[in-house]
């Protein structure tokens, strides 16, 4: 399975650094669309099917919070999986995110960390995602 | 409330360059990098229960290396990119540190990273930074100032200090 995804964020740069990790994670990626806020966002999602969204919070114009509310207000994309990628550090803005059913990735963060997300709210398994794992037989050299 | 301060501000600033740009800053500085000038400086604004500012300035030596480790080689030579790429490492090290400073139930807005040529222009008059770290990198050096306004200007004199590990 290919994964279309569409990474929402104000900065350029951290755009790039996200999309950048996700070609090195490994995983099987289909088109990568970016937007540079919320509203950009919902406009590419009218366009396009994705299969994860990766959302910043602190944006110009519509910020993750409110784009993320809509989305689950709207029946295609009530159960869309979601990764929040941002600095924000208030536990109470963070569990608000999750009751809506996102994932949180603070930044900074570990190549793996986001690849590791990515995999547990995709429900994609390693098993999967790598062919199943040889085991050495009884007719094994070690 | 300084010297706490200060290592918040230190571990926000050493986890994020290592993290993010894959750059270890060093507590001692070499002569080559004590040497080296603060030629690139970037800020972010932040409000909610306190209200200040995030300086982040560096040698533009180092530039090159941030921009190549954050986004690969062939965005390493281009200026903008550069410098966007430490504007977004000061944006990391502001929503870091203030949940430290504030408690992890505050919420602040942060401004877009805001990018400025040269080293005076970056600080309000009078203000009084509140912290401030220097640290070596590669072939050069930065420094992060935390600066928290009040209405009444009381805020504390500067602590410095030197990085610490994250």
């Amino acid at each position: 399975m290919a994964f279309n995804v569409l990474v929402v964020d104000d900065s350029a740069v951290m755009r790039q650094m996200v999309v950048r990790t996700l070609r090195m994670s490994g995983l099987p990626l289909g088109m990568v669309l970016e937007a540079g806020n919320g509203e950009e966002g919902l406009f590419v999602l009218q366009e396009q099917w994705v299969d994860l969204l990766l959302l910043d919070i602190n944006m110009p114009v519509m910020n993750g919070e409110e784009m993320l509310r809509r989305l689950r207000a709207a029946p295609e994309t009530a159960s869309l999986p979601v990764i929040v990628v941002s600095t924000e550090g208030s536990e109470t803005r963070l569990a608000a995110l999750q009751e809506l059913g996102a994932a949180i990735v603070r930044k900074p963060f570990a190549p793996e960390t986001l690849r590791d997300t990515i995999l547990r709210i995709t429900g994609v398994t390693d098993v999967e995602y790598y062919g199943p794992v040889p085991v050495a037989g009884d007719d094994s050299d070690f | 409330m300084s010297s706490t301060t200060v290592q918040s501000l230190s571990r926000a600033t050493t986890a994020t360059f290592e993290e993010l740009a894959l750059l270890f800053p060093e507590q001692e500085l070499s002569p080559e990098q004590a040497a080296a000038p603060l030629d690139v400086a970037v800020s972010v604004e932040f409000r909610g229960p306190q209200r200040g500012r995030l300086v982040l300035r560096a040698s533009s030596t180092i530039l090159s290396s941030i921009a190549a480790n954050m986004l690969g080689e062939d965005a390493s030579r281009e200026r903008p990119l550069q410098r966007d790429a430490l504007g977004e490492i000061a944006n990391v090290i502001c929503g870091n540190v203030l949940p430290a400073i504030a408690g992890v139930e505050a919420v602040f807005h942060l401004s877009a990273p805001y990018v400025h040529e040269g080293v005076d222009v970056v600080s309000r008059g009078a203000d009084e930074p509140t912290a401030s770290i220097m640290f070596g990198l590669e072939n050069g050096r930065a420094e992060a100032v935390l600066y928290l306004f009040s209405d009444m200007d009381d805020a504390e004199p500067v602590a410095q200090g030197a990085v610490s590990a994250a």
